[in-house]
């Protein structure tokens, strides 16, 4: 049924009441119908987060022949973008890619650019509390009253910078609810994933039947509405409204969508049996149970030493899990409405150090985003034949974050309600997104 | 006493109150002053808030009972909640002066120090709380102020202390700035703390005296001038360079024969951004008159605790009371200009004033606030009028630090903690087998302390977590067992020793009644044990418990 009969049918539909009612009533009406078209369909995103500063001249942006290039080959990702040669599955998908290769950040540090990446502001000390990415675009799509939470983050590594995987002056209403939180590093056993990879504390003590958890709870409610009835006010609603959320979670069919067990072996196999693999398939679950904002971590890029040898083994976990989480979304008409971004806090030297390593650079690196809402199989940005500047389109991080959210339909420029009693914009003034990766 | 007895002697006094309050040593008469200024000042408190109700009309809350207060200031003086002992031991006093004189035995606790210092340093060095690469420096420098504390030392000197310690400064690192004490001062060498943990910039550690010990926070002045009040990027960057000998040094060095300025470079430096150079300058707009023998740390810090400063006394005494009120007079503490104003200007002239006059005795302050009307309203709402926060007119419900939260499940569950799980901090790593850790991260938040929002998986947490599984669990438990256990009560002892132990009160008759004939019945299992495990499960889940009211 195309859009176009809908609105034509609630027209009709509003004209005929129109009869009975006053002229402005109608044009009331029609004025709420005309913004009812606007009304976009469910929109997501998916952040592929890699901790430890990717090196993204190996994976994106190579330089085949110079002394920085080191010893990866291009493949053809689409006629107009080639990419690391340790990607090929993922470059079968190069028509949906579009890499940010104008990527030029301030901070090398890894607490601080992590937190300039996924908050768009450098950490000042004690000042305003910024909202990470996810907080704030999951406040923008999604429905506070959802059975599952808006925000979810997969088996993250906050060891660098917790801050910048919280709500900040949001608020917990908009923080993650953390899988897996408290990771190191990618190397969880494989038969302890689907353990790790489940809302903490979810199920209810075995030792507990049915009945004593109703009785428990009856008595709670009471308890909770005589203390709200004596002292009202925000702590009060906001702890009865935690544990109703929570309940229903553990109740609802919502709650299953974190059981990785009822797919099938090959569908898992697919995505790898590691940590971000499943990670992965399970962020496509939660996609298709319409979270809005899903981050999964990669981590172990902070290659000083070995890069070469790391990056492969690294590509390959990345190559199969992302490659697996495209073809799903495509089969199920996903990809379209659901955006996909990859970034880390920064890339890393084109030199070659004398350990085989790459260390810390935010001056010239890449970002990808893919998916909903971008124009692919482009390159947007250039940087200089050794790699070390960005030579066009230089991308600060408060441009990348305003690319991910025009793409996603979100204006960038909206306010939010501080910590400090003053409104501050999603993405600070002056952010300009990267047009021509935007479709 | 064999260890065994002190065992026993221990777990009885979770549970038996008379025993415990048997046991405390009888505190030596002392003569009381003629005139305490602490009840001077909570008069002063008083006086003010009560003209603010009449003008506005305004009925304040009812005075609290003993259960309220009882846990209330033990949360606020010493970070957690009584024990059921101690709840009763204070609620069976019939002294008439037993609040003033639990407020006198909290600040000798080492609790107190404690707490006081792990909040004043997640108040002064967040970054410490969250980021684990400033988090050593955090700890060095929370023992320093846990001495402080300890020996209530004056607010004005330590802040002059820590503004003037003589510091080393390495700049090799271009990305990190190491503070180092100098002369091998151990008192010192904590205090640097402060130092590397605003990375031993210039700017970082100036924007943050600024912010902590004047009430102003000018960070966004940084890079341009501030936008909702009088300071510009000039005076930002002025005030910084009060550190600025903590930046390499260029040109010849102070005392250098020749005709140089007596600081040299110590006392400029360049404004971000600019090609322009700015020398340490108040925000009053004078400057020291720069000597040899002081160096611009020792001016500013003269100044910064000089009488004649406005803000340091009205800041500090702020600070404390938006500590115990959950929201200061002042509020934010340190959001300067007109578009902050004080609630009650005169009564905060008033605590600065007598603060300073007092010599800075932080317990002095302390012992004003917790004796004043205001403090001791209870936080139920008897009138619509109450529920501005800002005009004292009931106490505000606060939520509890992670910390305090799991003191506070320590004191209620008997769990025997382990001195390595207490040491646990968080920085986003959780130990598995350590609940200290787990709820150390669950339960971190950056939020006002009135405005606490629960999440979902603190009430996943809470409902269906190890901790409070075990805690409620009969073969598991601590304290529980020893409630539902204990020979020769009945049903309505066991419930009413639950409740003084969650709540720090006795249940109401209907609580009572309710409770009791749930247990009586079996509850839902038919089994009078477990269902005591299910009373217990609740309170330990209701917000009475979680939060301090």
């Amino acid at each position: 049924m195309s859009k176009l009969n809908l609105d034509r049918r609630h027209l009709l539909r509003v004209g005929a009441v129109s009869t009975a009612v006053s002229m402005s009533g109608w044009m009331g009406e029609l004025a709420r119908a005309t913004e009812e078209k606007k009304i976009k369909p469910k929109r997501s995103c998916i952040l592929l987060w890699m901790n430890g500063g990717p090196s993204s001249i190996d994976l994106w942006d190579l330089k085949v022949g110079h002394e920085n290039g080191g010893p990866y080959k291009e493949i053809e990702a689409a006629p107009d973008l080639k990419i690391g040669e340790h990607l090929p599955k993922l470059a079968k998908h190069g028509k949906n890619l579009a890499v940010l290769r104008g990527m030029s950040t301030k901070e090398g540090d890894h607490a601080r650019g992590t937190y300039l990446m996924r908050t768009g502001q450098l950490p000042g000390f004690a000042g305003i509390q910024y909202p990470s990415i996810g907080s704030l675009i999951s406040k923008e799509l999604g429905d506070p009253k959802a059975e599952l939470p808006n925000f979810i983050s997969v088996a993250p590594q906050r060891f660098f910078s917790a801050e910048a995987f919280g709500p900040g002056f949001l608020g917990p209403v908009h923080a993650p609810l953390i899988v897996g939180d408290g990771q190191f590093n990618n190397n969880i056993p494989a038969a302890n994933i689907d353990a790790v990879l489940k809302v903490a504390d979810l199920d209810r003590p075995k030792a507990i039947d049915e009945m004593t958890a109703a009785a428990r709870l009856d008595m709670l409610r009471e308890m909770q509405e005589d203390f709200a009835t004596k002292r009202p006010g925000a702590i009060a609603k906001s702890h009865a409204a935690a544990y109703d959320r929570a309940i229903r979670l553990m109740q609802s069919e919502g709650g299953k969508v974190f059981d990785l067990t009822t797919e099938t072996d090959a569908t898992r196999d697919k995505y790898g049996r590691n940590l971000f693999g499943q990670g992965c398939l399970l962020a496509r679950r939660l996609v298709e149970k319409n979270v809005p904002f899903v981050e999964v971590t990669l981590g172990n890029w902070d290659t000083h030493g070995n890069n070469f040898d790391l990056v492969k083994n690294l590509c390959g976990t990345l190559d199969a899990a992302w490659s697996a989480l495209m073809d799903d979304l495509k089969d199920r008409g996903l990809l379209e409405t659901t955006t996909i971004v990859w970034a880390g806090e920064f890339g890393r030297t084109p030199k070659i150090n004398q350990g085989k390593g790459r260390d810390h650079y935010p001056n010239a690196w890449s970002t990808v985003i893919a998916g909903g809402g971008v124009k692919g199989g482009q390159a947007a940005g250039k940087t200089s034949k050794d790699g070390t500047t960005v030579e066009e389109r230089v991308t600060p991080t408060v441009d990348f974050l305003a690319t991910v959210c025009s793409a996603l339909g979100i204006d960038f420029e909206k306010q939010n309600m501080s910590n400090v009693g003053r409104p501050i914009r999603i993405v600070e003034k002056g952010a300009k997104p990267v047009a021509e990766v935007l479709a | 006493m064999s260890t065994r007895l002190r065992v026993a002697a221990f777990l009885a006094a979770l549970v038996f109150p008379a025993l415990s309050y048997g046991a405390e040593p009888a505190p030596a008469p002392t003569p009381k002053p003629a005139k305490d200024p602490a009840d001077a000042l909570a008069a002063v408190i008083d006086k003010h808030l009560a003209a603010d109700w009449e003008a506005r009309g305004l009925i304040p809350a009812e005075t609290t009972d003993d259960a309220e207060f009882v846990r209330r200031v033990y949360l606020d003086i010493i970070g957690r909640a009584p024990k059921a002992s101690e709840a009763r031991e204070f609620i069976e006093d019939k002294s008439a002066d037993k609040r003033a004189k639990l407020v006198d035995y909290l600040l000798k606790m080492p609790g107190h120090a404690n707490y006081f210092a792990a909040v004043t340093r997640a108040q002064w060095l967040p970054q410490t709380t969250t980021n684990f690469q400033l988090a050593q420096f955090g700890g060095q420098f929370e023992s320093y102020l846990r001495t402080q504390f300890r020996e209530n030392a004056p607010v004005d000197q330590v802040v002059k202390r820590i503004v003037t310690v003589g510091i080393t400064v390495n700049t090799q690192n271009p990305m990190f700035r190491f503070v180092q004490a100098t002369g091998g001062d151990p008192e010192g060498q904590q205090i640097v703390g402060f130092y590397s943990a605003n990375e031993g910039r210039p700017e970082n550690v100036g924007s943050a005296v600024s912010r902590l010990f004047l009430g102003m926070k000018l960070e966004c002045a940084q890079c341009h001038d501030h936008p909702f009040a009088p300071y510009t990027r000039d005076q930002f960057w002025q005030f910084a360079a009060f550190f600025a000998e903590m930046n390499p040094l260029n040109g010849a060095r102070p005392g250098f024969v020749g005709p140089i300025q007596p600081q040299s470079d110590r006392n400029r430096i360049g404004v971000m951004g600019t090609d322009r150079k700015v020398t340490a300058t108040f925000f009053d707009g004078s400057n020291p008159e720069w000597s040899l023998d002081k160096n611009p740390r020792q001016e500013l810090a003269t100044w910064l605790v000089d009488a004649k400063n406005p803000f340091f006394a009205k800041n500090m005494a702020n600070r404390m009371w938006a500590h115990f009120f959950g929201i200061g007079i002042v509020d934010p503490v340190d959001e300067p200009g007109e578009n902050n104003p004080a609630s009650h200007p005169e009564l905060l002239k008033d605590l600065g004033k007598t603060f300073a006059e007092n010599g800075f005795d932080n317990q002095m302050l302390i012992r004003a606030i917790t004796r004043s009307k205001a403090y001791q309203l209870t936080s139920k709402m008897t009138h619509p009028g109450q529920a501005d926060a800002r005009r004292f007119a009931k106490m505000s419900l606060k939520g509890l630090t992670p910390s305090q939260l799991f003191d506070t499940m320590v004191a209620a569950t008997g769990f025997r903690e382990p001195s390595y799980m207490r040491n646990q901090q968080n920085f986003g790593f959780v130990q598995p087998n350590n609940p200290r850790s787990q709820f150390l991260t669950r339960f971190a938040s950056n939020e006002r302390t009135t405005e606490a929002n629960t999440t979902i998986l603190q009430a996943l947490m809470l409902m269906n977590g190890a901790f409070i599984g075990d805690q409620t669990d009969l073969a598991k438990s601590e304290l529980l067992a020893a409630i539902v256990d204990r020979p020769g009560w009945d049903t309505k002892q066991r419930v009413t020793n639950l409740f003084l132990t969650a709540f720090a009160r006795n249940p109401t008759p209907e609580e009572l009644e309710k409770f009791t004939s749930y247990v009586d019945r079996g509850g839902a299992k038919n089994d009078k044990k477990l269902a005591l495990a299910d009373v217990f499960w609740v309170l330990l889940n209701s917000p009475e418990f979680l939060f301090n009211h």
